[in-house]
């Protein structure tokens, strides 16, 4: 193909045809209007009484979109599927110029609803086939699915009921793949029920199969045997009523060689993630691998985001972007629904679009609150693909729907109306009611490691539109991805891809395939340059309702030439093509490439960690939202404890686990084998009640053996409640403790951490013991205390003596004793939420008063863990922080704080904690006008709709200045995680870990100074639903080399769900390891060397 | 006291528009009309904002009982409430001779029932419009503004009284935790919304000694077995509800009083909203009332005493709801017998035992009765705002008791929770009659 570069003014000239006010100015993409493309489908849809969202609720789902060459002229062709009108093939005749030929090819889908469309060589005859869905005998409307076979001639033939796929039901959307590797392709349909969706039925339920629901059917071609038989059972497929399918996607997840499914479903039922099994079976294993998912999950996509090799699977949802619509929009389930679900067997799953970064064995990693590609509105079609070529794939997902349902004004007012209205009338005055809001679709470009900024306007994508189905292909073979979207009530959009006009290239790829496959479907193509490499699946099923089967086109960005190309085809083969040029389509035709021998992917090396026989196990009574409604996180699952250190001096290292309420700590002492034997105490066993959170070692009484200081929390008990006492047991030095009930004031908050350091320099050692939370009063500061020695293991508060009475430590999570201006006295440094880094400085009277610390103003967040160390190696203290990170609903900077206004509003006698945070320039609430209005009833004076509510812009829009006035304010800057790097000046400044250290917030940091590696062992999923739980990466460690940091790629089985609570170094049989303890599980080991 | 005046003024009156002259405004309120009018706006702001049955019921007894609280400040025939009921400190008013009592009472009513809710607009509008109509009938100004502060003055004292019932502070309680255990509530479609008060027993009461002063008999054991009697009694529901005639359905949907119904399809979801149960007995009484040919101050006593009668039984009866915290129907019946069946009535959010509408009913029943005497022709069209047909009565007590069997119709209660509920609204109501009156004689005797 002779591609020439046309100059850049060619873009201006195309579209300064209208332009009257303003300037158009060009953009990458430009929309060919029908006139001049030929393509006028339109899905014009016109509700009836009898036909409308209320009576079909997928009445507004629109059709889809299918390119692929029918002719084998080298252009692609597309076919559009209508609802209310036919289905349009238009044949492409260059130049982005079209021909209707859906009469004479005879693919008008006969008048049926038609949802989604493929096109695939189902017969292996070398010639792309169409398969329409269609939704089968509802209401008026006929149908059953098509499968409209290829002449040769442009003219085709409905066979699919000798085919035995002439499914009539609700089917949304077929995938064709060769699932069991025999060289033709077999049929996933996708179907959905319309049984109602609201009543709960058991999760378990999606094993009792339907004759609607999903289909598996194999093809029995390379038997010799023309059509397909139906194999959903024994391939382990669910088909059961539960299924609200409206999404299908092919990849190898697992990088086995073998096709794997991705299903999602609308409404409750979880969506499935199907791994093949290698023997005509697949596992549904979405629990195991993915914490969560969208909830109202739509279309989705699988595609590799991050060049590793491993798909990533995004999937749409409905959440807004807009606050003025987010705000008055139904959003996540109330905490009391999300437990119910969780009752009947579903798995966790959140209103708005989800990226499942795929991390391997270990899971996935869901990241959209970091991509910020979580909120694209009501949307359906997602696709991934490098829209600018630039090398980085990129995100695209349509939008729209004509009524919105989710509006709460339309929930809660609109029914009020005058009862003599006829029942007809109320029917339509319904949906009339229901309001509509046309937006632009959202082009997510990906303009760094896996982060993404909406370029809709910038890339002339920007037309608002209610859109469903979606495809690209390089229609104008120019080496770009062209764009086609089918519109609801609006032409379909036909956008071409101008990135051939920029310095960015690409290479095409046609594969050739064997067997009854020539197009190469389900070949995974790779194309390698230097240390880069992309990787594209070969699936003609995307997004919504749609796909292409066209050639894979690579963006390499400015590499001008490329190593290789790998293509492992569909049948498992491996080959390699060397010297394809780029700029152009290069034919791949299987069985002439160089086969590679690939090494076993399966050689897991088996190592032999040590094992402590001990299972932390949460109780799960206390909800603190029923107390609290506007509590951001729970405080009640902050454990287990764990202490490492040598209690009976024989040189190797004793461990003690601190278990939750009910749970005895228990001690396990080092044996020279490496084991860890048991070592109970009958005082662990009696003060069982207590939920152990923190505990360290330490020779408190100055005999030379280690003792053991426990803390306690939970946020159940009120301040002073026995079960919140911490504790010291005295060591003996052979492994034995005895517990003192009155060696340290009976405080009883809720510990979160423990600084333990001879401050004083009297020769023994002293305790800060903080606090994280007053129960019942999130926001609140709790006593945080200083404990000082006296000299025998006793102690004594002089909190108020050494740091004054009004001392406010705040909500502190973390605080550590360290030298940090090398004047050999030790600061107390400590941070936690809604608090920056405070360094306490000792004087000359012993006493301390707090410092001001350049580079620490703006360090307020939600620090969970700080550690002090020379992390650059300069000789200057510095500051390790675990923060909340980014993948969060909560976004905060210097400039867009998220604020917290702690105050008793309606002077009930209980403080109300409410979160702002920035919506744009709109400093909003985080909770829901529901939520704040269950606090504060009063509220609901204030607006009289959501509407109006959803309007505003500021505290004061919801409070008087009388109670804003009287408020504490406090604001979160960075949520970032990082290291505060102290200067030769003394003042800080901050370093944040790359991305792999921003995706879940750590809880514990350990630091190895010898490798000068930091460790970081993170998760929660205790926020509340709104904020949705984060167990997106267990665990990273990070070196800091020539200014910067990378991460050390420590290779460790830790399942990314894990929620890691603690972490410390020990040494087993001379070996260094990490012990990792997560919250209701079994300790975890790390090898550090 | 207020002196009639002469026929003389009534000529004036019809002369016009000599606004200076005195003019008798004393006809203006006779009978329970702006009252009853006012009462309905109060119920369509009840319907608007959302209340629970228990939070709409005290809304009407405190603005009622400040409107017969101008009565009794006004007519030696009638005794104040304030002093007889539960923490309530006797007050002695002095209207001036300006007030015009029956305008007072209503000024009363709009302050007390505006206090109490959220849309205060759409009571604002209301009552302007009432004011409007009033002065245009010719009711001096002075004479106007002597008696809206008079019927503000009456107003905050029982705003006063109301203040210290612990509502506020229930704000702030923890909400319900749903408990695993089987046999206990949980959360029922479609909405599965929370249980709602849970601790509208400390909620102060009007008469009652206590929340549990009729405590119910408990509901049966909870068994799964077939053959059982809790068994027995769910499947009687499943097997009334699949069996149930037009006529038992048509009474479900009378009596369904459901403030807040969510209707889901796919993705579309929309509340429809009707009066609570208290909202239909309030509305009963306005109907009983003016049938008797009842007065404005007749009207307000039988309100006040009504939502007194309301008020008691919600609190009562949610007393028991959170102390058996028994499974609703719909649940049980999904999950042993019949995985599918959906109730002609949505289920309300809260624990089954007893019925709230029996205990309510039969409390409110008695109290018309004592009132107007329980025979009573009752042409019940408080449901036909809502789309539903008129249902006549002979009496009070049958009124209740079909209100009562409604709930088993309707598949949301089982048997014992109508038949303990009768009983236990039955003793609240005899209970309040022999504690309180709103008659001096009567209160003597009872000292």
């Amino acid at each position: 193909m002779n591609r020439t570069l046309k100059p850049f003014a060619f873009a201006l000239v195309a579209l300064s045809f209208f332009s009257c006010k303003k300037e158009e100015k060009a953009t990458l993409f430009e929309l060919i209007p029908a006139e001049k493309s030929g393509v006028s489908f339109e899905n014009k849809l016109t509700a009836t009484d009898s036909l409308n969202i209320l009576e079909y609720l997928y009445f507004y789902n629109g059709g889809g979109v299918a390119i692929g060459d029918i002719n084998n002229d080298g252009l692609p062709d597309l076919y559009f599927s209508g609802n209310q009108v036919s289905n349009k093939l238009y044949l492409n005749k260059g130049n982005f110029q079209f021909e209707d030929i859906t009469e004479k090819a005879g693919v008008t889908g006969d008048g049926g609803w038609s949802t989604g469309v493929t096109m695939a060589d189902v017969n292996g005859d070398g010639l792309l086939d169409i398969y329409v869905c269609q939704v089968g005998e509802y209401k008026e409307i006929k149908g059953r699915n098509k499968l409209y076979l290829n002449r040769g001639d442009s003219t085709f033939v409905d066979l699919a009921e000798a085919y035995g796929i002439d499914f009539k039901g609700f089917s949304t959307q077929a995938t064709f793949f060769d699932y069991d590797r025999d060289g033709d392709l077999d049929l996933y349909l996708l179907n959905h029920s319309v049984k109602s969706p609201e009543v709960f039925a058991k999760a378990i339920n999606r094993t009792n199969s339907d004759p609607e629901g999903d289909r598996l059917f194999k093809n029995l071609a390379m038997e010799g045997e023309r059509g397909f038989v139906d194999v959903t059972e024994q391939a382990g497929i669910y088909s059961s009523i539960l299924g609200f399918g409206l999404g299908v996607g092919v990849d190898d997840v697992n990088n086995d060689g073998w096709p794997d499914l991705y299903v999602s479903n609308d409404f409750t039922e979880n969506d499935y993630l199907y791994l093949n099994q290698q023997d005509g079976t697949f596992r549904e294993s979405l629990d195991s691998l993915i914490s969560n998912t969208s909830r109202y999950s739509m279309g989705n996509d699988l595609g590799d985001l991050n060049g590793d090799g491993l798909p990533e699977i995004f999937t749409t949802d409905m959440l807004p972007e807009d606050p003025a619509i987010w705000m008055k929009s139904v959003g996540e389930d109330k905490s009391e629904v999300f437990q119910i679900k969780k009752q009947f067997g579903y798995s966790d799953q959140y209103v708005r679009n989800h990226l499942q970064l795929n991390q391997g064995e270990k899971g996935f990693s869901e990241i959209a609150l970091f991509s910020e590609v979580f909120a694209s509105d009501w949307s359906w079609s997602p696709l991934i693909f490098d829209m600018d070529n630039d090398g980085m794939k990129d995100i695209h997902v349509t939008n729209g729907i004509v009524k919105r349902p989710n509006d709460l004004d339309f929930i809660q007012y609109s029914q009020e109306i005058d009862p003599s209205t006829a029942m007809a009338d109320l029917r339509k005055n319904q949906i009339e009611l229901l309001p509509t809001v046309k937006l632009p679709n959202y082009t997510f470009r990906q303009d760094s490691s896996l982060h993404f900024t909406n370029q809709s306007l910038a890339w002339g994508l920007d037309q608002p539109s209610y859109s469903n189905g979606s495809a690209y292909a390089d229609l104008d073979n120019d080496g770009d991805l062209d764009l086609v979207i089918n519109n609801l009530d609006q032409p379909a959009f036909i956008y071409r891809n101008h990135s051939d006009k920029t310095e960015n290239k690409s290479i095409a790829i046609e594969l050739k395939g064997a067997d009854l496959n020539p197009f190469g479907i389900g070949a995974k193509v790779t194309v390698h340059s230097e240390d880069k490499s992309w990787h594209q699946f070969s699936a003609g099923t995307r997004g919504f309702q749609s796909g292409s089967t066209t050639p894979l086109v690579f963006g390499l960005g400015k590499i001008s030439q490329i190593d290789s190309v790998t293509v492992r085809w569909p049948n498992g083969n491996f080959e390699s093509f060397n010297s394809l040029a780029i700029s152009t389509k290069n034919s791949l035709i299987q069985g002439t490439g160089k086969t590679i021998f690939e090494n076993s992917l399966t050689s897991t090396e088996t190592f032999d960690f040590p094992t402590i026989a001990w299972s932390h196990v949460e109780k799960t009574e206390v909800d603190e939202t029923k107390r609290e409604y506007l509590i951001p996180k729970s405080f009640s699952s902050t454990g287990p404890a764990l202490a490492v250190g040598d209690v009976n001096k024989d040189g190797l290292d004793d461990v003690y686990l601190g278990g939750a309420k009910d749970q005895a700590g228990a001690l396990f002492l080092q044996t020279t084998t490496g084991d860890f034997i048991p070592n109970p105490s009958p005082i662990f066993e009696m003060l069982a009640k207590a939920e152990d959170v923190v505990a360290e070692f330490a020779d408190l009484n100055g005999d030379g053996n280690l003792d053991l200081y426990v803390g306690s929390g939970g946020n159940e008990y009120e301040a002073g409640n026995l079960f919140n006492f911490d504790r010291i047991y005295f060591g003996d030095g052979l492994g034995g403790f005895s517990f003192i009930p009155n060696a340290l004031p009976p405080i009883g908050e809720n510990t979160s951490t423990l600084a333990i350091a001879d401050f004083d320099q009297d020769g023994d050692l002293d305790i800060f013991t903080a606090a994280a939370v007053v129960s019942g009063d999130y926001g609140a500061s709790p006593k945080s205390s200083l404990l000082v020695n006296q000299g025998n293991g006793f102690f004594k508060d002089e909190t108020f003596a050494r740091f004054g009475q009004q001392i406010n430590f705040g909500m502190v999570n973390t605080a550590k004793w360290s030298n940090l201006t090398g004047d050999n006295q030790l600061e107390l440094i400590l941070t936690g939420d809604w608090q920056g880094i405070r360094v306490f400085e000792k004087n000359a009277q012993q006493t301390f008063v707090e410092k001001s610390v350049a580079g620490l103003e703006k360090s307020s967040g939600w620090i969970q863990s700080l550690k002090a160390s020379d992390v650059n190696g300069d000789g200057l203290m510095d500051l390790i922080t675990g923060n909340l990170g980014l993948n969060s609903k909560l976004k905060a900077s210097e400039a867009k704080p998220v604020w917290l206004y702690h105050s008793d509003v309606d002077g009930n006698g209980q403080a109300d904690p409410v979160i702002f945070h920035y919506m744009g320039d709109k400093l909003v609430p985080f909770a829901t006008r529901d939520d704040l209005i269950k606090q504060i009833p009063s509220l609901k004076r204030k607006h009289s709709s959501y509407a109006e509510y959803a309007a505003s812009s500021t505290p004061a829009d919801l409070f008087s200045a009388e109670v804003l006035n009287q408020a504490s304010k406090k604001a979160a800057y960075e949520f970032r995680s990082g290291a505060y790097l102290q200067q030769q000046d003394g003042s800080f400044s901050f370093y944040p870990f790359p991305f792999e250290g921003q995706l879940s917030p750590w809880f514990s940091i350990a630091w190895d100074e010898k490798s000068k590696q930091v460790f970081l062992g993170g998760n929660f999923t205790e926020y509340r639903v709104d904020l949705g739980k984060n167990s997106a990466m267990a665990f990273q460690s990070f070196q800091f080399e020539n200014g910067r940091w990378k991460s050390s790629n420590l290779k460790t089985q830790i399942p990314i769900q894990t929620q890691i609570r603690s972490l410390q170094k020990i040494s087993v049989t001379g070996i260094s390891y990490l012990i990792a303890v997560p919250n209701n599980g079994s300790p975890i080991w790390v090898k550090v060397d | 006291m207020r002196t009639i005046k002469s026929l003389l003024l009534v000529g004036i009156l019809f002369i016009g528009f000599s606004c200076q002259e005195p003019v008798d405004y004393s006809n203006v309120i006779t009978d329970g009309h702006y009252l009853n009018e006012a009462q309905d706006r109060v119920t369509q702001v009840i319907i608007h904002d959302i209340f629970s049955p228990p939070v709409a019921a005290r809304i009407y007894s405190y603005s009622s009982i400040a409107a017969f609280e101008v009565a009794a400040a006004t007519d030696p025939a009638y005794a104040s409430l304030l002093g007889q009921l539960r923490g309530s400190e006797k007050k002695e008013f002095t209207p001036s001779d300006k007030v015009y009592p029956p305008l007072a009472s209503l000024a009363a009513y709009y302050t007390m029932g505006t206090a109490m809710i959220f849309s205060e607009e759409m009571m604002n509008e209301h009552r302007d419009a009432a004011y409007a109509e009033l002065k245009e009938k010719g009711i001096p100004d002075d004479v106007f503004e002597a008696s809206i502060a008079f019927g503000q003055e009456v107003a905050a004292a029982v705003k006063e009284y109301s203040s210290k019932d612990n509502y506020h502070q229930s704000r702030s309680f923890p909400k319900y935790t749903v408990s695993g255990d089987p046999g206990t509530w949980q959360p029922t479609p479609p909405a599965y919304m929370e249980g709602i008060e849970p601790h509208w027993n400390k909620i102060r009461t009007f008469v009652l000694d206590s929340a549990a002063q009729f405590k119910p008999a408990a509901p049966p054991a909870f068994s799964i077995t077939a053959g059982t009697p809790f068994y027995e009694l769910a499947n009687e529901v499943y097997l009334a509800a699949k069996s149930a005639n037009e006529e038992q359905q048509n009474i479900a949907l009378f009596w369904d009083c459901n403030p807040y119904k969510v209707n889901v399809k796919g993705h579309v979801m929309f509340a429809t909203k009707k009066i609570t149960p208290g909202g239909h007995w309030m509305s009963i009484a306005a109907i009983a009332a003016k049938a008797a040919g009842a007065d404005w101050k007749g009207t307000a006593e039988a309100f006040a005493m009504t939502g007194i009668s309301l008020n008691e039984a919600f609190i009562s009866c949610w007393d028991e709801k959170y102390r058996s915290k028994l499974i609703r129907p719909e649940t049980y019946i999904n999950q042993y017998i019949d995985e599918e069946w959906v109730p002609l009535l949505q289920t309300p959010p809260f624990p089954e035992h007893t019925s709230g509408h029996s205990v309510a009913s039969a409390a409110s029943a008695y109290t018309l009765g004592q009132l107007f005497g329980d025979q009573f022709h009752l042409v019940d069209s408080s449901e036909v705002a809502y789309g539903l047909p008129v249902r006549e009565f002979d009496s009070f007590s049958g009124a209740a008791e079909e209100a009562a069997i409604s709930r088993f119709y309707g598949g949301i209660h089982y048997m014992p929770a109508i038949e303990d509920g009768v009983t236990q609204g039955r003793q609240i109501g005899e209970f309040i009659w022999s504690k309180i009156s709103t008659k001096p004689e009567k209160l003597a005797s009872k000292n």
